[in-house]
């Protein structure tokens, strides 16, 4: 874990974040809809969803760069609108594209959005050293932004984002396109600044990533379907996960699906993902079915729920239908 | 508002200009191509017109006419037809752009103390030919009857054309005169509304500008800190105009310092403004590169930088009077070529004092809307 310099974090308990009836409309198209959302101060709060679920318009708002259309969000206590001069030195914001200047070096990047947030000359060296060492960035502190590999250049946005030591981490999808080994390390570094006791609100398409926040929200349709800590959202998967593997694994979906009992049945790489909410034991069901239906080398075992199936249950319509009325709302 | 945030911005601006080198060079290339382009081409075009002379008259005074034309330099005659008929023709072709035509008669006339009409035809097709074309006849023919006078003591008419208020503040009517000074301002507003514009896209297009929101600056001070690098950049480059224009070909300057910076500053709010409003309606660098393209061909045609405003039909003219350049020249040109001081431009002087409170005004509501927003 990098040594990040620490200061005092404020105080757990109170809500970082608190947003009632957060709404925002692009024209006709509604991307936050009535949203209610409580962070709470130290945590690492995931939010899931598929693409135009509304994740970067929340996000967007909660960091004060797009005004919400109604509603009200507060961040610390200070409303995100009529606020935002308490509200933007608390926080970093890491938008999903890159937004550094790419003419410009890895340091002056820092040295200028540090430089504007009024972070201190000597603070800004030391700070700087620290986070690029961290990061293993200190090797290309000379380097143009535009010249780094996309790993690197969201580093960069990271390290660039902590200069000023935010309490509030608002971090939108920070690792779609980076390679998985700079994915782990941009964990690692967001679990140290979760012990630091920084609250960080990440936006993320990735399942497993999901697995490392200390709560999580599905967001879809501009709305909250879910929230909750991973094991409560897991449990919230009804019936039990088995994975069927087989010679032709779409032909075994296609014949598994039909089986009286099964939930939902999904393709993960080539196994089948199959949830079973029915009667008796699953496997020899489903095995005797395959085999009457001539699928070869079939082979059933239970498996513990993980992100990918809860995203994939909750993500599917017909599932959703019967599940997701009442609204929950997040408290 | 801190100056310490200002002064970063520009650093920041002049660091990343730095690492554009194609920028560079186009903002060096531009005024020198500018400069040769209308300092040059536009001269030497109008130095030696293709000539004809339809001579009726055959006499000693019609000979010492086209004698005028052909040693003025502005004139070679490549044709002397026998008729009038065979003009057209040539005229046609574009084989002269010029023709003189000496009715029989013409000593005659002059002797007897008669106005004797003489025909000057100028090719109407290019608009810059005719203005300066005529222009130079009509000296050269009063020059021609001044010189008349003086030797036989008889008063004479002038015949037909009269030449005396062109050629009134511009004895030579050397374009390059008010060429030069128009290009100042001309220079001046292509930078300021491009590179501007380019720039303030730029950093939409690369999302720092979203980035910027999250930080304590504040919108005024991001716009001096982005208005002021390019404002010494247009500045420099006006006066690499300026010296090019004075050194080196020798465009007389008769007026006053003080008038000539007080337009070009008022003038500067407005590019400022147009720039701002460019890069406020584009998404794109090449959105706002088309929306100048958009601004600055009505501009160029209708200010009478190149086409005099004289030589354009009586209903467009009053459309120039929409355009903020054709202010900025007639302060400029009046203050490089007639010397005018404050008083005598005070109309357009006050109309660039308009087009800036409007147009800057309104570029700067709506650029820090957008930012606040």
């Amino acid at each position: 874990m990098p040594a990040l310099p620490t200061t005092p974090a404020p105080p757990p308990g109170a809500d970082a974040i608190r947003a009632r009836g957060l709404r925002r409309t692009f024209g006709d198209t509604v991307a936050v809809d009535g949203l209610d959302l409580d962070v709470p101060t130290g945590a690492v709060f995931g939010l899931l969803g598929p693409d135009g679920a509304g994740k970067s318009t929340l996000i967007r708002m909660l960091a004060t760069v797009l005004a919400p259309t109604a509603g009200e969000a507060t961040v610390f206590g200070h409303s995100v609108v009529t606020e935002r001069d308490a509200v933007t030195p608390r926080i970093g914001y890491m938008s999903q594209r890159f937004s550094m200047y790419p003419d410009l070096s890895v340091a002056e990047n820092m040295e200028f959005f540090a430089t504007i947030r009024g972070v201190g000359r000597a603070d800004r060296r030391t700070r700087a050293r620290q986070l690029l060492e961290g990061m293993g960035l200190d090797e290309f502190t000379t380097r143009q932004a535009q010249f780094l590999s996309g790993g690197m250049k969201q580093k960069l946005m990271l390290a660039t984002t902590l200069m000023h030591r935010p309490d509030l981490l608002l971090l939108d999808e920070p690792t779609t396109g980076v390679d998985p080994v700079s994915r782990r390390e941009f964990w690692r570094i967001l679990a140290g600044l979760h012990a630091d006791g920084r609250t960080v609100l990440v936006a993320t398409p990735y399942m497993d990533e999901a697995e490392r926040c200390t709560h999580i929200a599905f967001l879809d349709g501009g709305r909250i379907r879910q929230h909750g800590t991973p094991d409560e959202i897991k449990a919230k998967v009804p019936g039990r996960l088995l994975e069927v593997t087989a010679a032709d694994p779409r032909a075994a979906m296609a014949v598994v699906d039909g089986v009286a009992g099964v939930t939902s049945a999904h393709l993960l790489g080539d196994v089948v993902r199959v949830l079973w909410d029915g009667a008796g034991d699953p496997a020899p069901t489903l095995a005797s079915a395959l085999a009457a239906a001539g699928v070869r080398d079939v082979g059933v075992r239970p498996v513990a729920p993980d992100m990918e199936t809860v995203f994939a249950y909750l993500a599917d319509p017909s599932t959703r239908a019967a599940d997701a009325e009442p609204e929950v709302a997040a408290s | 508002m801190s100056g310490k945030r200002i002064r970063l911005l520009i650093w920041k601006e002049f660091t990343q200009l730095r690492r554009d080198p194609l920028l560079i060079r186009l903002l060096l290339v531009m005024p020198v191509a500018q400069l040769i382009l209308f300092g040059y081409v536009v001269a030497v075009d109008i130095r030696n017109l293709a000539t004809a002379v339809v001579d009726l008259d055959r006499t000693v005074t019609s000979r010492k006419l086209e004698a005028a034309f052909s040693g003025s330099g502005y004139f070679t005659i490549t044709q002397t037809p026998r008729t009038e008929d065979d003009l057209r023709p040539l005229l046609d072709r574009g084989t002269v752009k010029v023709a003189l035509v000496i009715p029989e008669g013409t000593q005659d006339r002059l002797t007897r103390g008669e106005t004797a009409p003489i025909g000057i035809i100028v090719d109407g097709s290019d608009s810059q030919i005719s203005a300066v074309g005529s222009g130079y006849a009509s000296q050269i023919v009063a020059q021609f009857n001044a010189d008349r006078r003086e030797a036989s003591g008889v008063a004479i008419e002038a015949p037909g054309i009269d030449a005396r208020v062109r050629v009134m503040f511009n004895p030579t009517l050397d374009p390059v005169n008010t060429m030069i000074p128009g290009l100042i301002a001309a220079i001046m507003m292509i930078s300021l509304m491009v590179i501007m514009s380019q720039a303030v896209v730029k950093e939409r297009e690369s999302g720092t500008l979203e980035q910027m929101f999250v930080t304590p600056i504040k919108a005024t001070e991001y716009l001096i800190g982005k208005l002021t690098p390019y404002a010494a950049l247009a500045t420099a480059q006006m006066l690499l105009v300026a010296a090019g224009g004075l050194f080196w070909f020798r465009v007389p300057f008769n007026g006053s310092v003080w008038v000539v910076l007080v337009g070009l500053t008022l003038f500067m709010f407005t590019c400022i403004g147009l720039g701002l409003l460019v890069s406020l309606v584009s998404r794109t660098r090449h959105q706002a590169q088309q929306a100048v393209m958009f601004i600055m061909i009505p501009t160029m045609v209708l200010s009478g930088f190149i086409f005099p405003i004289q030589s354009m039909p009586a209903i467009i003219q009053p459309l120039t009077n929409l355009i903020p350049l054709t202010f900025a020249l007639q302060v400029l040109r009046g203050a490089f070529v007639k010397g005018s001081d404050f008083a005598a431009l005070a109309v357009p002087m006050l109309a660039l004092v308009g087009f800036g409170v409007v147009i800057f005004g309104a570029s700067i509501v709506a650029t820090r809307r957008r930012i606040a927003e």
